[in-house]
């Protein structure tokens, strides 16, 4: 389908555009610029500041070119040939300044604020205008994170715009008409987007400000530089600026492929981990206590401890690409074992096989665009605002676009407005998916969601999420309702580093580019490039890791980046493998509650010290860059491995980045999904024998240690612990909304506030993962999901309750 | 004419020549002296000079005038200034409106006394002063500290270096 053109003149050039393009984009496309407020590519048309007035031959009025679209033959003319229109702009942008204060030196836009530049380019240089400005109260706070001054405010509509049309949280509005008219919010109630930094960013004056960056630094005093978002697996591409080698403020950039102009306000506030005080910058020997120590001496110490020992690796999901290659090899060749897990569910199975293989096949790789195009998309076992925010707002955009959108989750999302969603039992989502495969479900948000996939055939998407890993089988079910209706398929990681980690196989069964271990021709393909693996048998899992670790069948075990006491759904377990290693070592930015186990602490450098790659939930993998040199003794964490190695007496064969990048790009490099679809009995209804199904994922600001020294963001948005029930569940046992109840599983208990919702699936409950004060893999026993009872707690015993809000030991 | 053999006229003129010279030099013997004998005795720069340390100014009700917006570090062509604002108290204020200055350092050793930081402030609140007397002993006493900078200059003479011995 090609679109009609129209060729139209602009300042007498000619230019041909597609019909219903806007004079001003057609007039990008000349090199013309037309000076303007209100438009933004992004945002619907408003044509609300006036400022981009155009003649066009032939109508006694002038246009506002950001509204007007293109029509064949017309005649525009804009300030560069038209008196006319250079004298309105004027006009306009003396009246735009009417109001406006003239407090640039103290305002955070200052330095890089469009109205300033523009008053500059087209502005009359001086206002007639001598009575009293307008004033109204200021700053006030929106949000913990937003400020607003509207005395600067020119009503150009783009964060409402924003919250209307992109984020779909309608928290701000233009209040009142006339020369009173404001952005404001209801009263009592705070701007609780998760995107609300996004308006801030796209606001042309200063009227909305950041409070973390308020009075911080100005434009000139910044070093920038273009990397990508490390919080999690969406990629967004951001702008780091460092004052004096302090990071303060991260930035949206433009990426139509990825992130479009937005970024989730974790991305943007939480930026002060790099320069946290609790980081430990240089390497630590246990000897007495944890001692300073040069990086030589640590490493020498535990080439001394692991030579000939059982040693297996554990991983948080932060590593960049190249730490997990490195790592992948080190542990295969250096220290001979296949016990490395960069997981914390454990899916297996051919989903997550694929989701490690660079696929060729396009049928079964999503993008971004794919998305955003699609016609009919199921959302599995994913709470996208959440968990990959922006994919989020991806997903609203294709509901825009007029996709239909079905979301399989236990608890409703944030899509709830433009998603239908079934709400289904964790453990059930095989069994739901199954119908959609079969086709079955009639006239109910199953068969609806098979329906629209069969409809839209190539223009169908499954997104697959984490929560999907818990049951052995969802993942490929999905993976087949998705080839059955020949939809696109994806299974979505969570973290930053969860792609290239299992793309490079920190896995105990999958070598880099997700070859078996055990299967002799695919791991000749890697033997080629690493040498020949002593050890073949696939190793254990995180799980059969720390249960090892706990019956003292491991005799070193390292912690990259992962804290198994606050990370793995299992807390009991993490703590007893960590009591029964002989000896731990940590790398990390920190110890945190590793404090008192590890025996070694390897320093690595954070995400803006260094070069690399994280690989999106697409499988794009995009770099990242340093802003400044590793702090103190820190370093990459690559490095790390190549010492390692080193100390074992061998090599990684890489001494430089670009060395270790030549490697693993044939490893890496796409290639066909090959081995067919595996053994499958199908899912089938599940049964419960407990009472209620307690499941539990992180919320998007949580006590991670990402977010540290993040206290604006954390009063923002980071929720107190609450357990979600529904009403009929809540009914049951007498649970009023708003109390407290206590909820006990095999592994705990805890007593927490409960919510009741219709917006949870019935016989579940929901707690988040890592809120202040709850951590509810004490409740968990290895997975995150457990059997549970809930029952009301009186508020007289709840207040006298010691143990209020804290997680109790014994069952 | 073989050397050592002069006649009468070129003695006499020869006389006369130097009797010029010395005339010369009699005559500034007499003229009053332009060397200044520093630090002996000390002259005072003329009242509105802006040769010298810069001062920070505070309104008459004590507040600063300064207001943290750092134009003068970006008017600074030899990056002498730092600045770093942050939010006034309202109960407190530190300076009228939303911002003040937390901090505000020039270091003498990189500003060269050009002015054009006084030219950009916009509230008047950096202006120069006569106290050319900047000798340090070390490099951190060449940075000047915001409170160094809020107090006026030192009398001329007493600043540390300017004493013999």
């Amino acid at each position: 389908m090609t679109q009609e053109a129209v060729t139209l003149t602009i300042d007498g050039k000619e230019v041909t555009v597609p019909k219903g393009t806007l004079i001003i984009r057609a007039a990008e496309q000349l090199g013309i610029e037309i000076p303007r407020f209100c438009d933004h590519p992004l945002l619907e048309p408003a044509g609300a500041c006036r400022q981009c007035y155009v003649e066009v031959e032939g109508q006694a009025k002038l246009f506002t070119s950001c509204t007007a679209t293109v029509a064949p033959g017309m005649a525009v003319r804009t300030q560069n040939s038209s008196e006319v229109v250079h004298e309105a702009q004027v006009a306009n942008l003396e009246f735009l300044l009417l109001n406006h204060p003239l407090d640039c030196p103290i305002c955070d836009r200052g330095g890089e604020c469009p109205l300033q530049d523009q008053a500059l380019a087209f502005g009359p240089g001086e206002s007639r205008y001598v009575e009293a400005k307008r004033t109204f109260e200021k700053p006030i706070p929106l949000s913990p994170l937003v400020g607003l001054d509207r005395e600067r405010c020119v009503l150009c509509a783009r964060c409402t715009r924003f919250c209307d049309q992109i984020s779909g949280d309608r928290f701000i509005e233009l209040f009142a008409r006339g020369a009173g008219e404001r952005v404001s919010i209801a009263a009592g109630e705070d701007f609780l987007s998760p995107f609300s930094g996004n308006t801030i960013q796209i606001c042309p004056v200063g009227a909305l400000t950041a409070t973390p960056y308020r009075f911080v630094a100005r434009p000139f005093d910044l070093s920038s530089v273009d990397t990508v978002c490390p919080h999690c697996s969406a990629g967004c591409n951001v702008k780091l600026d460092v004052r004096r080698g302090k990071v303060v403020r991260h930035l949206a950039r433009d990426n139509l492929d990825v992130n479009d102009a937005w970024l989730c306000d974790k991305g943007r506030f939480a930026f002060r981990f790099p320069d946290d005080e609790r980081r430990v910058t240089i390497p630590l020997l246990r000897d007495r206590g944890l001692e300073p120590t040069s990086f030589g001496e640590v490493m020498d110490a535990i080439g001394d401890w692991s030579r000939g020992k059982r040693v297996a690796f554990l991983t948080g999901g932060r590593l960049a690409d190249e730490d997990a290659y490195a790592l992948s090899k080190v542990a295969r060749t250096a220290f001979v074992t296949n016990d490395l897990d960069h997981r914390r569910e454990f899916a297996g199975g051919e989903a997550e096989r694929l989701a490690a293989v660079a696929v060729t096949d396009r049928a079964l790789s999503v993008t971004y665009r794919d998305v955003e195009r699609a016609k009919a998309i199921v959302v599995a076992g994913l709470d996208a605002e959440q968990e990959v925010p922006i994919l989020h707002l991806r997903l609203r955009k294709a509901a825009r676009r007029g996709a239909r959108i079905f979301v399989l989750n236990p608890r409703r999302t944030r899509l709830w407005d433009v998603a239908e969603h079934v709400l289904c039992r964790p453990g059930q989502e095989a069994h739901v998916l199954e119908q959609i495969v079969d086709g079955e479900g009639g006239d109910s948000g199953v068969g609806r969601a098979a329906d629209a996939l069969r409809e839209a055939g190539e223009a169908g998407v499954v997104l697959a999420g984490m929560r999907l890993a818990e049951h052995p089988l969802a993942a490929d079910v999905a993976l087949r309702a998705a080839r059955r209706t020949g939809a696109r398929f994806s299974l979505v990681p969570r973290r930053a580093g969860d792609k290239g980690a299992l793309a490079a196989g920190v896995h105990p069964r999958l070598l880099p580019g997700g070859r078996r271990v055990d299967d002799p021709g695919e791991r000749a393909e890697v033997e080629a490039v690493w040498g020949e693996l002593k050890n073949v048998v696939p190793g254990r899992n995180a799980k059969q890791i720390l249960e090892a670790a706990a019956n003292r069948e491991i005799d070193v075990l390292f912690l990259v980046g992962v804290d198994p006491l606050r990370d793995f759904p299992d807390a009991r377990l993490a703590r007893h493998a960590l009591e029964n290693v002989p000896y731990k070592v940590v790398q990390s930015l920190e110890l945190g509650s590793l404090e008192p186990f590890a025996d070694a602490f390897l320093p690595a450098a954070a995400f803006p010290e260094r070069d690399a790659h994280f690989t999106t939930w697409e499988g794009r993998a995009q770099r990242i860059r340093p802003v400044r040199g590793p702090a103190g003794l820190s370093r990459p964490d690559w490095e790390i491995f190549a010492g390692l190695a080193r100390a074992m007496g061998g090599s990684l064969g890489f001494e430089s980045l670009e060395d270790l990048q030549e490697e693993s790009v044939g490893l890496l490099s796409p290639r066909a999904f090959s081995g067919g679809a595996s053994a499958w009995v199908g899912a089938g209804a599940p049964q419960w024998i407990d009472e209620l199904t307690l499941f539990t994922y992180p919320l998007l600001v949580d006590e991670g240690r990402l977010s540290e020294g993040a206290s604006e963001l954390k009063a923002a948005l980071e929720e107190k612990p609450f357990l979600e029930i529904h009403p009929v569940d809540a009914d049951k046992r007498s649970i009023a909304d708003g109390g407290e109840v206590r909820v006990r599983t095999q592994a705990g208990q805890a007593v927490v506030p409960v919510r009741v919702t219709p917006d949870i699936a019935e016989g579940s409950v929901f707690v988040p993962f890592n809120q202040p004060g709850l951590a509810a893999n004490t409740l968990l026993s290895g997975r995150f999901t457990a059997g549970a009872t809930v029952e009301a707690v009186a508020a007289a015993e709840a207040a006298a309750d010691p143990e209020r809000l804290t997680v109790g030991g014994g069952p | 004419m073989s050397r050592g053999e002069q006649r009468p006229q070129d003695f006499l003129g020869g006389l006369a020549a130097a009797a010029r010279g010395m005339g010369v030099v009699i005559k500034q013997v007499f003229r009053p002296d332009v060397t200044e004998r520093y630090p002996q005795q000390i002259d005072e720069p003329p009242p509105r000079s802006h040769i010298g340390r810069h001062l920070l100014n505070r309104y008459e009700n004590g507040l600063e005038k300064c207001i943290g917006c750092e134009l003068c570090a970006y008017a600074c062509p030899a990056d002498a200034i730092w600045v770093e604002g942050a939010d006034n108290d309202p109960e407190n204020p530190v300076s009228p409106g939303e911002r003040h200055a937390k901090d505000y350092q020039i270091n003498y050793l990189r500003c060269i006394m050009c002015g054009l930081c006084v030219e950009a402030c916009p509230t008047r609140a950096l202006t120069m002063t006569h106290a050319y007397e900047m000798a340090f002993t070390s490099r951190e006493d060449a940075i000047f500290t915001k409170e160094q900078l809020l107090e006026p200059p030192l009398p001329l003479g007493t600043a540390p270096g300017t004493q013999e011995g």
